[in-house]
């Protein structure tokens, strides 16, 4: 019994203290390189700065946010790309994945290739999209029989970037969801199907719910993705107002025209606007996604 | 213990997969990056032995900056030059440059600007005024280039190279070029219905080539961005602007534009001309070696285009605008004498103009045109004479952007010609603020 | 037709319509063949122009109208885009090396040590995922050119500066990750390790961390996808320089210098980068597939 009782003694101390080492390196490092950085972002944003000419003016650049109709229309250039792609993504996925479950033949090979998508780099994608677009040659254009501007035209454009994002994105909403989806038990749907229950019915009534967490870890990622994207609008139209998302509006103002107290406002707001969002989500299943992690170790 | 050893499995494939990509990429990719474009581009280029002060220039060209540095080390043996090579496209460099003034690290004596940084660069302090050398260049330099090389009327850099527009048109279809715009819209649309292809292509994608595609016809109408103190805009007085977008609308929604025009580019017009496609194009001075297939690509056009200077709405003279490069002194260089003599002696010095001349970069001193043996650099030279700077405002950038907006939406129709217009006004306004 | 839907031990059962299993069969295949070319198509496209050249790959929208050659990769090569492939691979697997075994670490305590407050730091971490890099470029940037100022080293145009921000914004979800199947594993295994006179760290690197080999295996796989991916930054620190100008840097941003339309080059330098990651996933996707699930459906 001596024994046992040092063994115990000995781990309580030695493993609070192996813990506080072990979290220490990761904490510390994302604390200097993520959290500095945002503070002094903040501090940064309270001065108006031109070259060599620099001047503390305190919030005024936040109160040139709230009147800036460039920076409105980047919020809703952010928001019909985060809905409309977030949507379709599910939309398609939730396909792609009922389809894959179902399926028999080629389902590993399907499984492998719905991947491609996802691994190549956003940038890449963008630029292949963007050329599929593009008026020269015309090749979107040729298949669909149109004479549209896709990369110009306010309105096709962002179809344009929604589509390729949906296509990059779909896959990997496609396999979360077939993840779920065979965590659901087969005699779920025998028993409705024998009670009667139509092929929609056993869709809204049983995997739907069934499928909930899945559902929402997709969302999450998606969305947030989504808000702080980059890469695609860049990609296709530059610093163009026509297509500008939060990031894109931020990075504008450090590039194209530097004034860097204003674009670490914009940086800052950007940064308070995903944060919520992401918040919002997270605050709904976090617990249980946390909770798991703390679950399981009981 | 099978699970175990599956898992290895899995580590070794992964691993072995990674090694073998790694392998691969550095078989193929060791050493530095190559021979040459990019070699020596973000660093020096090495060519004095021991360098008294530093010129940042674009990578693109580079061949020519670097005869022209060598001919400068080769007078002053004890006051040699480097170059540093920025990137060939324009935010890279400004960005490149930004870098070093903001880290206050100065390394960079002698700055090559492109013709519409003037205005930022003076605004943010970054280069030293050059009015008093006003008198060296003026009469000596072509005044357009002397003009995007000042802000609010003072001189902060000296005229280096330059380049302009030629109207390109099809000598098999037209006989003389015309000189109105109008005269170009209905030659061009008879020879194009006549021959089964479109009647004009230019920039007409939404950057900024459409601004410059605008301003040249805006500006032959009689416009000015700026009053002469560019303290307001003037975009709304008289009716050039007006004039100017209504072309350009009656011009794509009849079909004289060619199909596509809305997201034409340099060389997208380019490719379309060379494949016989259009009767007329404006486009820059580099594409006639192409077009004649001189670079082995295949044309449909050789022998059959000659280059012209764009048309006017008056029928007088021609107006094109300016592209090239100023020199100017940072105020961080520590040699600023030498750096304002290195300047003023690109300027001027004929024999470094010369340099440029015979590697086809327009040089902008007035003499070097004056017996060209190369007819296209004839046209070229009396294009410059005429032809315009863009004004080169601290906002600038920002300017070019909303005003690429607002013509596109215009010309397409997609927006009332008083209300595009009036949101050009607003955005040249805001070109001018001091914030 | 119903006959062989019935099962001989249910309850009643009411007769249904069924399709026949052959049509059935062949709708699931037009399923899968549709999924394939949704994924598939813009990689045909993609292929064929890059071989296309001349100025009629500019005019003509018909990928299957030649003339072909592999001019557009010569070039593509010429222009050093070798280098931005080896500059990913160097940068993609650093940052993974560093970050795997700091998140395992911490993922480990927090899945198994006692500590205060491990709720809040596994809000904390879930929370950190959701970070947007735009909010780091400018600062950073500004840290960068004063670390330059004092010490002389130049994390501009260099590996460490996008490796550094990139451990920093993959930590949190490798640390997720790893946490969950950190948890998953039987405490009793461990138990067994010490009471053999292990020390806990003992216990942690020769017990627990090989059966957590797939949870690294997935969260070094994301990490490094994410460090292959990531173009904000790459661009804002490194923009130019070949030496270490990363793969969507390079396709990102080729632009029209001296005015000439790229089309075919962008392509053969996104085959070029397509193809090894194409092997990739379909050499891993076991792997990836679990990583993607992991601590996400299953939490």
């Amino acid at each position: 019994m001596a024994k046992t009782q040092s063994v115990r003694t000995r781990r309580g101390l030695g493993e609070r203290a192996m813990g506080r080492v072990f979290l220490a390196p990761s904490f510390a490092f994302m604390a200097v390189i993520a959290l500095f950085p945002v503070f002094y972002a903040i501090g940064m944003s309270l001065y108006n700065i031109r070259g060599f000419r620099q001047e503390f003016i305190g919030i005024d650049n936040y109160t040139r946010v709230l009147t800036d109709a460039g920076f409105f229309n980047a919020v809703g250039n952010t928001l019909v790309f985060t809905v409309a792609s977030v949507t379709l993504e599910f939309v398609v996925g939730m396909a792609f994945a009922l389809i894959m479950h179902q399926a028999f033949v080629g389902r590993g090979l399907t499984r492998a290739v719905i991947l491609v998508p996802w691994v190549i780099p956003t940038a890449v994608a963008a630029q292949v999209w963007r050329y599929m677009f593009d008026h020269n040659p015309g090749f979107v254009n040729s298949v669909l029989g149109t004479d549209i501007n896709w990369l110009r035209d306010p309105v096709w454009s962002m179809a344009g970037i929604i589509s390729a994002d949906v296509w990059k994105t779909a896959p990997f909403v496609a396999l979360l969801l077939l993840a779920g989806l065979q965590t659901i038990p087969k005699d779920y749907y025998e028993a409705a199907r024998v009670d009667g229950a139509t092929v929609l019915q056993r869709f809204f009534f049983i995997t739907l719910p069934l499928l909930r967490p899945a559902i929402v870890v997709a969302l999450l990622f998606r969305t947030v993705d989504a808000l702080r994207m980059f890469d695609f609008a860049y990609v296709f139209s530059g610093y163009s107002n026509s297509l500008a998302t939060l990031s894109v509006y931020a990075q504008r103002y450090l590039v194209a025209e530097p004034e860097l107290g204003y674009a670490n406002a914009l940086s800052t707001v950007t940064f308070v606007i995903v944060m919520i969002v992401g918040l919002a989500f997270i605050s709904r299943m976090g617990r249980h996604m946390v909770g798991d992690v703390a679950r399981k170790e009981k | 213990m099978s699970e175990l050893s599956r898992h290895k499995r899995y580590a070794v494939r992964a691993g072995s997969t990674g090694l073998a990509a790694l392998g691969l990429t550095l078989a193929t990719a060791c050493g530095t990056p190559p021979g040459d474009k990019p070699e020596g581009e973000g660093e020096n280029a090495g060519i004095a032995e021991d360098p008294q002060f530093v010129w940042a220039v674009t990578g693109a060209d580079r061949q020519v900056h670097e005869a022209v540095a060598r001919l400068w080390n080769e007078t002053n043996p004890d006051r040699q030059v480097d170059i540093f090579f920025l990137a060939p496209t324009a935010d890279e460099q400004r960005q490149a440059m930004f870098q070093d003034l903001q880290s206050q690290a100065g390394e960079f004596d002698v700055l090559g600007l492109d013709v519409i940084w003037t205005g930022e660069f003076a605004d943010f302090g970054y280069i030293e005024s050059l009015e008093d050398l006003r008198g060296e260049v003026e009469g000596v330099s072509l005044d357009g280039p002397v003009d995007s090389a000042q802000w609010q009327q003072e001189l902060y850099a000296l005229p280096y190279s330059s380049n302009g527009a030629f109207l390109y048109y099809r000598t098999d279809l037209i006989e003389e070029p015309p000189t109105t715009w109008e005269e170009l819209y209905e030659t061009g649309t008879a020879a194009a219905e006549e021959a089964g292809i479109s009647g004009y292509v230019g920039q007409g994608d939404q950057y900024e080539g459409l601004v410059v595609n605008f301003l040249e016809m805006y500006w032959s109408a009689g416009g000015q961005l700026f009053d002469d103190a560019q303290q307001r805009s003037t975009l709304l007085e008289g009716d050039a602007a007006a004039t100017a977008l209504d072309f350009m609308t009656e011009a794509y929604a009849s079909g004289f534009y060619a199909e596509g025009f809305d997201s034409m580019v340099e060389d997208d017009a380019r490719a379309l001309f060379q494949a016989g496609e259009a009767v007329y194009m404006r486009n820059w001075p580099y594409a006639i070696p192409l077009l004649e297939g001189e670079e082995g690509e295949e044309t449909a056009v050789a022998g059959n285009f000659a280059v012209a200077p764009l048309p006017t709405f008056t029928g007088e003279g021609t107006t094109s605008a300016l592209g090239g490069l100023n020199n100017a002194v940072s105020t961080l260089s520590e040699n600023k004498d030498l750096a304002r003599e290195f300047v003023l002696w690109t300027a001027t010095d004929p024999r470094a103009q010369d340099v440029l001349a015979s590697h086809s970069l327009p040089p902008t001193m007035e003499s070097a045109y004056e017996d060209a043996e190369d007819p296209a650099l004839e046209v070229l030279g009396g294009i410059l004479a005429d032809a315009q700077a863009r004004p080169p405002v601290p906002g600038y950038n920002s300017m070019s952007l909303d005003l690429q907006e607002s013509l596109l939406a215009g010309y397409l129709g997609q927006e009332e010609p008083e209300a595009a217009l009036e949101a050009m006004d607003r955005s040249a306004n805001e070109a001018l603020e001091q914030k | 037709m119903t006959a062989e839907t019935v099962k001989p031990s249910g309850p009643v059962h009411r007769p249904r319509r069924r399709r026949h299993p052959a049509v059935g069969n062949a709708l699931k295949l037009l399923g899968l063949f549709l999924v394939l070319g949704w994924c598939l198509f813009p990689f045909l496209w993609m292929g064929m122009t890059s071989l296309r050249s001349g100025a009629v790959a500019l005019t003509d929208p018909n990928i299957f109208q030649g003339p072909f050659s592999l001019a557009n990769y010569e070039q593509i090569l010429d222009l050093g885009f070798q280098f931005a492939l080896r500059n990913s691979l160097i940068v993609a697997s650093v940052t993974t090396l560093i970050c795997i075994p700091v998140a395992a670490l911490a993922g480990y305590a927090l899945a198994r040590l006692p500590m205060a407050g491990k709720f809040a730091l596994l809000a904390t971490t879930l929370v950190a995922t959701l970070f947007p890099p735009v909010a780091l470029v400018n600062p950073l940037y500004q840290v960068y050119l004063k670390v330059y100022d004092w010490t002389g080293i130049n994390l501009l145009n260099s590996y460490a500066g996008m490796i550094i921000p990139y451990v920093a914004l993959t930590l949190p979800l490798a640390i997720f990750i790893l946490a969950t199947f950190f948890a998953g594993i039987p405490r009793e295994i461990e138990e067994s390790a010490k009471v053999d006179g292990a020390t806990p760290f003992q216990a942690f690197l020769r017990v627990v961390a090989p059966l957590a080999a797939p949870g690294v295996g997935a969260a070094s796989i994301l990490t490094f996808v994410y460090a292959t991916n990531e173009f904000l930054l790459a661009f804002s620190f490194a923009p130019r320089d070949l030496n270490v100008q990363t793969v969507p840097v390079f396709v990102g941003t080729f632009e029209r210098v001296g005015y000439e339309n790229p089309i075919g080059q962008i392509m053969a330098a996104s085959v070029l980068v397509s193809v090894p990651l194409i092997i990739f996933a379909l050499v891993l996707q076991r792997r990836i597939v679990a990583g993607l699930t992991s601590g996400a459906v299953k939490g």
